[in-house]
């Protein structure tokens, strides 16, 4: 028996963006935030991004602003920036560096968000977690050869799956019409994503890389009947609904 | 307005030429000016099945490459004077086509008075067909009853979705419509074939016709007269039936049912 399995997961994360360096500037911002709201920050790991500064805008004490945040109940824990001065002293301060994002975030605001101030540009929660998006639904049918993916949510599909499509997401897969084609839910490895269908006939099920075919024949009690696929010990297991 | 219809399948030898030059005609017979436009460069078909073969001096790709104008490319047909054909380079290949030359040609044809152009597709999903259905307002989908072309008039439509003009530019989707041909009824009930609900269970797009299986349609090309023209056929009717349905008119559908009766009858009726 194992001591511990290795396995990959998601966790969500706050990310400030900073465009002053100044300790002085940062403390009135948050004063600022959180006067209305003392209680907004709560242990949550926080990442550091500091692609916003101004040029001009200084050296920053990695440290010392690690330490002003832990004192506003924050935990730093992960730094992002494209300059390498910054990044020399990440492991001094018990940074992870993280990876510059593709594109934009999606703007996700959390809830007590106040308007951006001079400090902080804006408090942005960076979701990572697999159902924190909205899904994305898509109402047409996918036809031979047509793929839809989903990042980072669930995904919908009002209209039938054909057989040499393929259906993939982050999340959950629900169709509500013939799941014919390939349905691949948990694509990064999410094991708890399920596939819910109003008929499994699929050529193919996956949930965090765990994969059947049709070839051996789906149980009589859900092939082409309202269905729910689920990971269960690394097994799939199909029930009907 | 002028409607460019393509007639498309995926699937090779299910019946796209065919439909092409009976539907164009029949288009043509009811009164409209019509052109029809091989798309299969360097495997012409449409001009053998439309009889006019000798009369090929310019083509498709003269046109595009501006080697020749429609007027000296466009052939006259000798059954329906409202009908033309614009047949397909046989010594080019497809790399001659190009999407802003079939625009221009479209145009010029539009600009001409002709009320519908018919794009004869070929099989597959590269350049010709492709090129075939970008500017199609509707489609026609020719499928025949069994797995492997069902399962290509699916990636068909498919493409008819997403890489279309209209897809790409968000207007009003093309208009679908799918036309099953080489159906034999008696097969299907056998459980051979597929059923018209087993077609429309996995393609779901309005059916516009049924073509029954028959050995017109080879005689038809034989002589380089679309089938349409052959008069007392079931296949001519069946064609005029989608002609109708096309233009609106409400037809119940003929031609899906085997023929009642023992074995000696289902003998002498066989055509």
């Amino acid at each position: 028996m194992h001591a511990f399995d290795i396995k990959l997961t998601q966790a969500p994360m706050m990310a400030l963006h900073f465009k002053l360096a100044d300790p002085q500037a940062i403390e009135a911002t948050l004063a600022h935030k959180l006067a209305d709201n003392p209680g907004f920050f709560d242990g949550e790991a926080v990442l550091i991004d500091l692609n916003a500064l101004a040029a001009d805008a200084g050296p920053v004490d990695l440290p010392a602003l690690c330490a002003l945040l832990r004192r506003h109940r924050m935990n730093p824990v992960a730094l992002r920036s494209l300059d390498p001065s910054h990044l020399a002293h990440a492991e001094l301060s018990g940074l992870f560096v993280a990876e510059q994002p593709a594109k934009p975030q999606p703007q996700a605001q959390a809830p007590a968000a106040a308007p951006a101030a001079e400090g902080v540009r804006e408090v942005e929660a960076v979701k990572a977690v697999p159902t924190a998006q909205p899904a994305m639904v898509v109402d047409r049918p996918l036809r031979s050869g047509q793929q839809v993916y989903a990042r980072g949510r669930d995904l919908v599909v009002l209209a039938m799956v054909n057989p040499g499509a393929e259906v993939m997401a982050d999340g959950h897969i629900h169709v509500y019409a013939p799941l014919r084609g390939k349905a691949i839910a948990g694509a990064k490895g999410d094991a708890s994503a399920r596939i819910f269908t109003t008929s499994l006939e699929a050529e193919l099920v996956a949930i965090a890389g765990v994969y059947r075919t049709s070839d051996t024949p789906l149980p009589p009690d859900v092939q082409g009947r309202p269905a729910h696929v689920r990971l269960e010990d690394d097994r799939l297991v199909m029930a009907p609904m | 307005m002028t409607k460019v219809v393509v007639v498309t399948s995926g699937k090779g030898g299910v019946g796209k030429t065919t439909t092409s030059a009976s539907f164009a005609s029949g288009l043509a017979r009811k009164g409209h000016q019509t052109a029809v436009i091989d798309f299969d460069v360097g495997l012409r078909n449409l001009d053998l099945i439309m009889g006019c073969e000798r009369r090929v001096v310019y083509d498709f790709v003269n046109v595009i490459q501006g080697e020749a104008t429609l007027g000296q490319a466009l052939i006259r047909d000798k059954h329906c004077d409202k009908l033309s054909v614009l047949a397909a380079s046989q010594t080019r290949d497809k790399e001659a086509l190009r999407l802003d030359g079939v625009e221009r040609v479209l145009r010029e044809l539009s600009e001409m008075g002709f009320e519908y152009i018919v794009c004869d597709s070929p099989a597959g999903i590269e350049t010709g067909a492709l090129m075939a259905m970008h500017f199609a307002d509707e489609a026609l989908v020719v499928t025949n009853p069994e797995v492997s072309s069902v399962r290509d008039s699916d990636r068909i439509l498919g493409m008819l979705s997403s890489k279309t003009q209209r897809a790409l530019k968000g207007d009003a989707p093309i208009k679908e419509h799918l036309l099953i041909t080489r159906y034999n009824p008696a097969r299907v009930q056998d459980g051979q074939m597929l059923s018209l609900d087993d077609i429309q269970d996995i393609l779901r797009i309005p059916l516009i016709g049924v073509i029954p299986e028959s050995e017109d349609v080879l005689q038809a090309s034989n002589q380089g007269v679309p089938a349409v023209h052959m008069e007392g056929s079931d296949v001519a009717e069946a064609y005029r039936d989608v002609v109708e349905r096309f233009l609106g008119e409400d037809k119940p559908m003929r031609f899906t049912e085997a023929p009642k009766g023992g074995l000696l009858s289902r003998i002498f009726s066989r055509k």
